[in-house]
């Protein structure tokens, strides 16, 4: 039996989504299901005057129509409680739900939500972050102070700022009085849209009492509990059941069309399907976040950071979702990996009458780490000194402190990223090499692992195969189709193609902090592999007496278990389950997982959902591009990441999520622009919103590093978020090394680039 | 007759009404004609349908019957070529076809490039170079370039039968051309291009594939001399309301000793006859800026083409 971790094991659900065979959200037929469609705001701000729905309720098929006026009037959130269900008096947001329909027809629904009659008293919006902070704003949310929110988390909220954050340490001030030079960036990030493949969508039935969601979701107990707060009723009144997810990169980790289907379904006592077209779902996606970072860095006279201030400000949108957790970030990365002095750190979360914003792959870290590195590269182009040569001066060694207090043991793993991308791709030779308006950048930087708990159950069947029951999915990273099914499969000396998972049930699994944050191979892995343990003792337990020996002596692999003293000696799994669980019962184990606390300065981060950065991991990146003279198009030459993941426990599926977390960075740093103007988006379409394709994007050369984590299952850390990171910054700045101009925005437009290039040739 | 189906597609989102309407399958030519004649104005014919079922499903078109032509195959899907040396391509070749032709690679590589930069594959694979004249988007791909080889389009109708018109006459405004409601394009004729000519296709987009171009460029010159232009034809498109030919800076060149001095001279004369707008995809001042290096590089490429080098020419 070959070795199952450490090797590139084919994932389980590949052929099913390769061949369509595997059933999604949208593929579900239930009898009498009725079809929904939603009324939306068609402004971003206003009253509303006047709405009735008498007319639409008369169309033909209609089985409801529901309002503001037919579900409780509560606020529900991830965090911070200030979301309604409907729009009830007033509307936030273009896309803001105002009714929802169910018919016979999909037709049929849409044309109802036509026909509703809806008269809205429009108000200038807020439609961004300095409208938002102005002298004598209209406050999106007047009665901000009132909102409940969840017990144990600090959140400072005061006019159009959700959230506040501020920390300083000694001595900033007196950094900046001695500083022989001052250097000053400011950044302005544009929002991103997740673009997964399949847009939001569920099935929602109410039967005895209890509402049944069906939904390709990647956090079905987060769904739950929204469910439960917009409807008023127990968590434990609402199923759901996780269906094959067609993406979410952050997107669907929230609550989506799934109140309204439910309060649908209730209504008409008929399953509801509603499906976001892909307009809807663009305009009421919480993508990530706009925002502006200023940044501004202290330097002596030997080029050493001595001081440093950073402030960054997020747009909420009108709703708050995860983001408002975010806040900590601004502790963790104000430094980058670097040594800088004395900081002053300030993270503020504002309201804007623009759609809600939320997580997307690296959520708010990206636009932080990328201010931090755009820095990095322009404080050296300012002293004249090679910027990786500047990083590597000034990196952070093993057993240095980030602001928080938290000691990262192990940060020389950077020098080591570094080394090895030098062993591919030779820093001088690479800029030697160039030829004129091409540039190189290198960046690095630390990332975290989500440190939500999770659980496992492995079941041993009777055939010698197992099942995995956990209460998270399969994002589409491999978490579970590769790392839970490799690590059961290696544990128990199975066939990974025995080893089966299975998607998430509330009613089922514990719970489980949902496939985010590069958690899954990590917490349900290790889940896994403790209920695995348990499960193989529990079959040697079964096996000594059949054996006439001691359990102790036995060992479980290639589906036989074997007397270590006897080799000779050996009987089949599938006998042990046919004979011996008749004594023993059937065999089943349970694991679970919980990140242990790490020790952190109470002084500055008590209070943050993320007072530390859990699991941290050590990433190098490095770009060549080449910049078109006649179109301002860049062409992204060569990409390479130096990436520590703990232990590859799929190296092929780590290099495909590397692969794909650099194309959405790039994406984000080249091609997806999702434009506000007066509160709208401008992109409403795939047409208008460039994902990039295939031919847009390098083969990501892909460096794997491995110092197994005492923690992890065989060792692994978190590996699917962090490779989105660096890209946009070191696309950036690869940018700026072929130009000689720096632009300070992400995405960069050919035209930003375009028009750099003229000011550069009038200058 | 045609067998007539009803075809029924949903409404877009906010919209009331469902489309329905009659789906016309020709058998042949004549019945496709004849069908035009008694529709009388209420139908559209539907070959690849790529632009056209996507303007009905957003409301933008309302026609009560469509006709299908994806039938007439035999009739209408060929490239051939006459005696004389002059191309026609029938109105159902697909871009696809366009870009693999050996013929049009080797004398209208332009019109290749186009094509092969239209949409994506599926887009190509059934979208046809007719439907991409008759739609007359301002950012039709293959317009600049059939531009510059002064293609001709034969319309066919059921009483009048076959009439041909330049191109540069049947596109009369932004989606608008100057066809009759009985008649439909059968297919498009490019005449021998002379001696010592070049082409060349030049698009700007944000990535390499699967794009409506911000801006396009097309350019047939024809060298009388070693440094001596015998005639330089220039048309560009998401430039304005509608693609057109540049005669203006065309003039500069003909019969003219090609400088650097000259094609900065043209390239600037062209950035400002251009009338752009602001859209999604780009400012106007983005596609001001971008037109005249365009313009230089498409000169640069027909000159590697033609195996010419000029000293003294700048690259941008």
């Amino acid at each position: 039996m070959p070795e199952v971790i450490g090797r590139s094991v084919p994932r389980a659900d590949g052929p099913g989504k390769v061949t369509g065979q595997t059933l999604y959200t949208a593929d579900i037929e239930h009898k009498g299901m009725l079809h929904a469609a939603i009324l939306r705001s068609p402004v971003p701000a206003g009253k509303i005057v006047r709405l009735n729905v008498d007319k639409a309720r008369q169309m033909p098929g209609v089985k409801a129509v529901v309002t503001a006026a037919d579900v409780p009037n509560v606020r529900a959130g991830w965090a911070l409680f200030d979301t309604p269900m409907f729009a009830r008096d007033e509307v936030l947001f273009e896309g803001e739900p105002i009714a929802a329909v169910a018919a016979t027809t999909l037709a049929q629904s849409r044309a109802a939500v036509a026909a509703i009659e809806l008269e809205i008293q429009e108000i200038p919006p807020v439609g961004d972050i300095d409208m938002a902070l102005a002298a004598g704003a209209r406050l999106i949310h007047p009665k901000l102070a009132q909102y409940g929110s969840v017990p144990g988390i600090v959140f400072n909220r005061e006019g159009n700022v959700a959230c506040k954050y501020a920390y300083e340490e000694p001595g900033v001030d007196e950094a900046f009085a001695r500083a022989d030079r001052i250097i000053e960036d400011t950044y302005d990030f544009g929002r991103q849209y997740q673009g997964y493949l399949e847009p939001k969508g569920t099935v929602v039935q109410y039967r005895d009492g209890r509402y049944t969601v069906q939904s390709g979701h990647q956090y079905v107990f987060n769904l739950r509990d929204r469910l439960a707060q917009f409807l008023q009723i127990k968590p434990s009144d609402v199923r759901v059941q996780g269906m094959a997810i067609g993406g979410g990169f952050g997107g669907k980790l929230d609550f989506g069309p799934e109140p309204y289907a439910a309060v649908l379904a209730k209504a008409t006592g008929k399953p509801v399907k509603l499906i976001f077209s892909r307009e809807e779902d663009l305009l009421a996606a919480t993508v990530r976040e706009g925002a502006r970072v200023r940044v501004r860095s202290a330097l002596d006279k030997d080029g050493n950071i001595i001081g440093r201030e950073f402030f960054t400000d997020h747009d909420n949108g009108a709703y708050s979702g995860e983001l408002i957790l975010m806040a900590g970030l601004a502790l963790m990365f104000c430094r980058g990996v670097y040594r800088t002095g004395p900081i002053r750190t300030q993270f503020r979360l504002i309201y804007t009458n623009t759609s809600p914003t939320g997580a997307y792959r690296g959520v708010s870290g990206v636009p932080m780490i990328s201010a931090i590195e755009c820095h990095m590269d322009h404080i050296a182009r300012e002293l004249g000194v090679d910027p990786r040569a500047y990083r590597l001066a000034h990196t952070l060694n093993n057993n240095e402190k980030l602001p928080n207090g938290q000691m990262l043991h192990d940060a020389a793993i950077l020098m080591e990223a570094y080394a090895e991308i030098e062993k591919i791709a030779p820093w001088e030779e690479m800029k030697r090499t160039k030829k004129p308006l091409e540039g190189v950048a290198i960046g690095s930087t630390v990332w975290l692992t989500n440190p939500l708990p999770a659980s496992a159950t492995v079941k041993l069947n009777e055939d010698g195969s197992a099942h995995v029951l956990s209460g998270t999915c399969d994002i589409g990273t491999g978490a579970m189709a590769q790392g839970v099914v490799g690590i059961v499969a290696q544990t128990l000396g199975l066939d990974p193609a025995n080893v089966h998972v299975v998607q998430p049930d509330t009613d089922v699994a514990a719970y489980d902090g949902g496939s985010q944050g590069s958690r899954t191979t990590r917490a349900v892995g290790r889940a896994a592999e403790h209920a695995a343990i348990e499960v193989r003792q529990k079959v040697l337990d079964a096996a000594a007496p059949l054996m006439q020996t001691e359990a102790a002596r036995l060992t479980l692999s290639g589906g036989k278990i074997h007397d270590i003293e006897d080799p000779g000696k050996a009987i089949g799994l599938t006998d042990i389950l046919m004979m011996g669980a008749f004594a023993s019962g059937p065999i089943v184990g349970t694991g679970k997982h919980a990140e242990q606390p790490i020790p952190f300065d109470p002084g500055c981060a008590a209070g943050l959902a993320f007072p530390t950065l859990p699991t941290p991991t050590y990433h190098v990146h490095m770009a060549k591009v080449a910049v078109c003279p006649m179109t301002g198009n860049v062409e992204v030459k060569r990409y390479i990441v130096a990436q520590e993941v703990g232990k590859a426990l799929n190296p092929q599926g780590i290099s495909g999520q590397i692969q794909g977390g650099v194309a959405q960075g790039i994406g984000y740093a080249l091609h997806e622009g999702l434009r506000v103007k007066d509160g709208r988006y401008m992109e409403r379409s795939l047409e208008a919103y460039r994902l990039p394709l295939a031919v847009d994007i390098p083969e990501v050369e892909a460096i794997i590093l491995e110092h197994p984590a005492d923690e992890g299952p065989f060792g692994a850390k978190g590996t699917a978020e962090p490779p989105i990171v660096l890209a946009p910054a070191v696309i950036h700045n690869a940018i700026y090394d072929a130009i000689g101009v720096p632009l300070n925005s992400i995405p960069l437009t050919p035209e930003n680039i375009l028009e750099a290039l003229e000011r550069r040739k009038s200058a | 007759m045609s067998p007539t189906r009803p075809l029924i597609l949903l409404p877009p989102s906010g919209k009331r009404q469902v489309t329905v309407m009659d789906f016309i399958y020709a058998q042949k030519l004549e019945e496709a004609l004849d069908a035009l004649r008694s529709q009388a104005g209420r139908a559209k014919v539907l070959a690849g349908g790529t632009d056209l079922m996507i303007q009905i499903a957003r409301g933008e078109k309302q026609p009560q019957a469509l006709i299908f032509i994806g039938q007439l195959k035999d009739d209408l899907a060929t490239i051939s070529l006459s005696q004389d040396g002059y191309l026609n391509i029938g109105a159902l070749v697909t871009h696809r076809q366009i870009c693999a032709d050996r013929h049009i690679q080797a004398n209208y590589p332009a019109l290749a490039t186009a094509s092969a930069s239209v949409g994506g594959w599926q887009t190509q694979s059934v979208g046809t170079l007719a439907g991409n004249i008759c739609n007359a988007s301002p950012a039709a791909d293959t317009i600049p370039p059939l531009l510059v080889h002064e293609a001709v389009v034969t319309v066919q109708s059921a009483a009048r039968g076959l009439r041909d018109v330049l191109l540069e006459h049947f596109i009369t405004g932004r989606r608008q051309i100057a066809i009759e409601n009985d008649e439909m394009v059968v297919g498009i004729t490019l005449a021998p291009p002379p001696a010592d000519t070049a082409d060349a296709y030049l698009k700007v987009g944000r990535r390499k594939a699967m794009e409506v171009a911000i801006a396009g460029l097309a350019m047939r010159l024809t060298m009388a001399g070693p440094e001596t232009v015998g005639e330089l034809r220039v048309a560009t498109c998401a430039t304005g309301p509608v693609s057109r030919r540049a005669s203006e800076v065309e003039a500069l060149f003909s019969g003219q000793k090609l400088t650097n001095e000259l094609v900065t001279q043209g390239a600037s004369l062209l950035g400002r006859m251009i009338q752009p707008i602001d859209d999604t995809r780009a400012s106007a001042e983005y596609r001001k800026l971008v037109i005249p290096k365009l313009f230089r590089g498409a000169v640069l490429e027909c000159l590697a083409k033609l195996g010419i080098a000029i000293s003294g020419l700048e690259k941008s």
